[in-house]
Parts: structure tokens; C-alpha cells; sequence
């Protein structure tokens, strides 16, 4: 991000800033960089950004770094970042939206088997209304495995991830955990028009 | 007294001993809840990473059945699923577009009438109308919960005016007050459990999960206590995993609080389905003759 930052194109980073505020309902601009989100944030470890560093690059225009770190996929949307933070931004909401705005370009998601998960969740619901955990850890098995195939760890990932899933369902089998029915909304046609209208409100 | 109740997905699968439980244990105390009609998954945190607009219509169309049934209130058990409806109907009073764009395609409108609750917000009023104590004949002597609330229950990403301390929570420690215990006070109730990331991104949940388990063993819990179907699964199917690899020998049971109040009213493990946790969960209880 430093030659952005170097060369600050205000228009560039105005059209970027706007976009997200909007999407949002976040006011970026109040942010005054006390850090009281990064204090709280669990992932800041992990993702070496943090909400105030997020934010910035939104100020800044820095389209490639704020749809391409860490802290966007790893966020867990815990909401500690916008309840204390003095003025009330909540970067879960802006992690929510950049999210989106990857999805809608069809760019690749910097942590695709995050991305796969909960593309996953929400093709389950579009298919019954209703999410039938064994339908939906299908879907993201294989879009995972698809990923993995094809640029991450090959074979013995997908092994790796199938003995896991094993391992719990079998625990979950031993106290009837494990569910097997399917549920399926009688009103699916209302759940399609929803899904539809999604659909066209973001391209 | 008849509420409306709004299940989710997680209570009609993995987590089905919480349906259980919060039928049996309401129903003891005199609230029968009705499932509404039909209803549709609200979407989860998934909807709110993929498409604003669907996480907004989802729990509308579960809205509007719920004002249609007439009832005044609506009990909502899952965390993630009283968070995502509360957010969606306090969306929708603020913004009459979208709620004219949704409600176009339902066949029950949103009007935005019916009150959500939480199983908390029901419980806390019952143990402080005195209620609670009254029908806990059996008082948990030698419990010593650590009140795990994680995130959902708590925080939003919305004004939503809610009446309890939001870095330190007490509706659960005023139930188990009702049942004649103390809570033990600790750091990590408000921390997060990962939720999905224990599937997407294991490293960092298996790490929440022992930052929570390791506080609540040094303070001296025997036990975890929660409302969320979420976090009672990641704790309680994941914490051999994340044990092992924090070097945490203790194995703490994971109850929901419907488990507590329940065994309180003398209700039985199995009609409870106590029996099925992954970490044994009966075993404490029986050791402190509570069952």
C-alpha cells in the first residue's frame, strides 16, 4: 500500500471510499485512528491487519490491498471492532461488503476455502429454504475440493480434509447428532423470487 | 400463554436436544411455543458475507409469517438466528424501500409488530418474577458455571437498545442465581468460539477455543453454560482437538441453559437428552446427585 499512499489520486480514493461507506452505512471518515478496534479484534494476529489498517486503505483508495488481505476473508464478524470503537464504525459491516464487492467481480478470493463456505451455505438455502447440514458440508466439500485440485494442496489435502469430516460426523453419529432428513419450504417459490432479486441488486 | 417460535435450522438437526429442551423446560413454566408456518433459514452470518439484500429478506419473510400468526411475541432460541431477525426488522422499521421492495414478493407482509425474544430475555424475566426459583426444586449445589455468551447474543452491527451489559453480561449468572448457584466470574464470556472458521479456517477457532477453555479451568469452573447452538458445538465437539493441541488436560461439559433450568425442575437426563454431548455431560451432574 506505501506507493498509494505516496501518490494519493483523491479522486481515485474518493470513488473507493464512497462505495464502501454507502454499501456499508459505515462512516469511514469519522475514523481517527485510536486503534480501540484493534485492542479487541481476535484476528488481528492472524491476519496482521487490522480493522484501522482496513479502513485506511479504504481512505486511500488502495482498491488492491483492501479486496486482498487477510482480514477481510478471516474476520469472524464477532462485532467487537464496531461496539467499541467512540465512533461507532463497525468494520464487520465494511469486511461484509468487500466480501461482496469480490464476489460480484468474480475476482479470486485471497482465502478461497473461506469463500467456498459460505457460497456453499447460501446455495443450500436457495435449494430447500431451509439448510440441511448434510447437503450443505456436500457442496462445500466439493467446492473445496475443487479449489485444492486445481491450486492448493492437491490430493493429500482433500484426504486430510475428508478424515476430519469423517472423524466428526462419526462423533456426531454416537449421540444422534448427525441428522439425515431433509427439510424442504413449502413457499419455495417465494424463496426463489428472494434469491432472484438478490440477484439483480448486485451485479 | 401461547408465544410464537422460530426454531432454525441448526435446532431441527445438529442441535435438535436444544428444541427439546426449550419446549420441555417453557412448557413447565407455562409458555407453549408454536412453531410458525413454513418458515425459511434466516440466512446466518453466510447471507451478510455474500448479499446485503438476502440477509435482509430472508428473516423478512419469517417476519412476516410471524406477524400473520397473531402472536405478540416470538421466542427465538439459535444466537445467529435472533441476531439476523432482530437486525432484519430493525432494518426494515428504518428504511421503507427496502421493505416495500421485499415485501412485494411475500404472501405475508413484513409490519414489523411482533416482538422478538431471546431464550434469555424470557428466562431473565422469569427468574426475576421469582417463577424460576419457584418451579427449581432441585438447586444445583456444586455447579460452578463459567456463563459463555460468546458473540451473537451480544454485539450487533446495529443500534438494537438491548438492556444488558455488553462487556459483561448477567442474564445467565441471574438464572443460575434462580437455581441456586453462583456463576463464576471470568474473562473470556464475551470472547468468540470462530463459529463456521472451525470449518473454514480451523487454526484460528481451535485457538479461540482454548483461550476460553484455559480461563475457564483457571478460574475454577466444572462446567460451560451457553444459549448458542454454535458456540456449544465448537466447544463442546472441538475442545478434545484444541485440548490436545494447548496442552488442556480438563474436559469441560458444555450445557445450554435449558439443561440447567431443566434438571433444576427435576426434568430427567434423557428427557432432557442430556446424553448427547460430545464431551460427557451427565456424569457431573450425577456425581453432584443432581440427577
Amino acid at each position: 500500500m506505501s506507493s498509494q499512499m505516496l501518490n494519493l489520486d483523491m479522486e481515485v480514493a474518493g470513488s473507493l471510499a464512497q462505495e464502501v461507506a454507502e454499501r456499508s452505512g459505515q462512516n469511514l471518515n469519522a475514523c481517527y485512528q485510536c486503534r480501540r478496534c484493534a485492542a479487541g479484534c481476535p484476528v488481528g494476529d492472524a491476519t496482521g491487519v487490522t480493522p484501522d489498517r482496513l479502513i485506511r486503505m479504504v481512505l486511500l483508495g488502495d482498491r488492491e490491498e483492501a479486496l486482498n488481505n487477510r482480514l477481510v476473508w478471516q474476520c469472524v464478524a464477532c462485532y467487537t471492532c464496531g461496539t467499541r470503537c467512540p465512533n461507532n464504525i463497525h468494520t464487520a459491516r465494511i469486511t461484509e461488503v468487500l466480501k461482496q464487492m469480490i464476489k460480484e467481480t468474480h475476482a479470486e478470493p485471497l482465502i478461497p476455502r473461506i469463500a467456498d463456505f459460505h457460497n456453499a451455505f447460501i446455495t443450500s438455502t436457495s435449494h430447500f429454504g431451509r439448510v440441511n447440514e448434510m447437503e450443505f458440508m456436500g457442496i462445500y466439500q466439493m467446492k473445496t475440493a475443487k479449489n485444492e485440485l486445481t491450486k492448493g494442496g492437491g490430493i493429500s489435502a482433500i484426504i486430510d480434509e475428508i478424515k476430519n469430516l469423517m472423524q466428526l460426523s462419526k462423533s456426531m453419529m454416537k449421540i444422534k447428532r448427525l441428522h439425515m432428513g431433509m427439510e424442504r419450504v413449502k413457499g419455495m417459490a417465494e424463496i426463489k423470487k428472494i434469491f432472484k432479486k438478490a440477484k439483480e441488486n448486485r451485479k | 400463554m401461547e408465544i410464537a417460535y422460530y426454531p432454525g435450522c441448526s435446532l431441527h438437526s445438529s442441535s435438535a436436544l436444544y428444541d427439546v429442551q426449550c419446549r420441555e423446560v417453557l412448557g413447565k413454566m407455562g409458555i407453549d411455543l408454536k412453531e410458525i408456518d413454513d418458515w425459511n433459514c434466516c440466512g446466518a452470518t453466510s447471507a451478510a458475507k455474500t448479499n446485503d439484500f438476502l440477509s435482509i429478506a430472508m428473516p423478512a419473510r419469517n417476519l412476516g409469517i410471524a406477524d400473520a400468526s397473531g402472536f405478540a411475541e416470538m421466542m427465538i432460541p439459535c444466537a445467529s438466528c435472533y441476531s439476523r431477525t432482530l437486525i432484519a426488522q430493525k432494518t426494515l422499521e428504518g428504511d421503507k424501500d427496502l421493505r416495500d421492495k421485499i415485501n412485494a414478493d411475500l404472501s405475508k407482509k413484513v409490519e414489523g409488530k411482533i416482538r422478538i425474544m431471546s431464550i434469555l430475555d424470557l428466562l431473565v424475566d422469569k427468574a426475576k418474577s421469582g417463577d424460576v426459583a419457584a418451579k427449581a426444586s432441585i438447586k444445583l449445589t456444586g455447579l460452578k458455571p463459567a456463563c459463555y455468551y460468546g458473540c451473537l447474543q451480544t454485539r450487533y452491527p446495529i443500534n438494537v437498545n438491548l438492556p444488558d451489559n455488553v462487556e459483561n453480561p448477567q442474564g445467565m449468572e441471574i438464572v443460575c442465581e434462580a437455581l441456586g448457584i453462583e456463576a463464576i466470574d471470568w474473562g473470556y464470556k464475551t470472547d468468540c468460539c470462530g463459529a463456521s472458521a472451525v470449518y473454514n479456517d480451523a487454526g484460528v477457532s481451535l485457538k479461540f477455543i482454548a483461550n476460553i477453555m484455559k480461563d475457564a479451568v483457571a478460574r475454577g469452573a466444572n462446567c460451560l453454560v451457553t444459549t448458542c447452538p454454535m458456540c456449544q458445538m465448537n466447544m463442546d465437539a472441538f475442545q478434545e482437538k484444541a485440548g490436545a493441541q494447548y496442552g488442556i488436560s480438563e474436559r469441560l461439559p458444555v450445557y445450554f441453559i435449558t439443561e440447567l433450568v431443566g434438571v433444576s425442575m427435576g426434568i430427567g437426563a434423557s428427557e432432557l437428552q442430556i446424553d448427547r454431548h460430545f464431551v460427557e455431560a451427565t456424569k457431573l451432574m450425577r456425581g453432584l446427585n443432581l440427577l
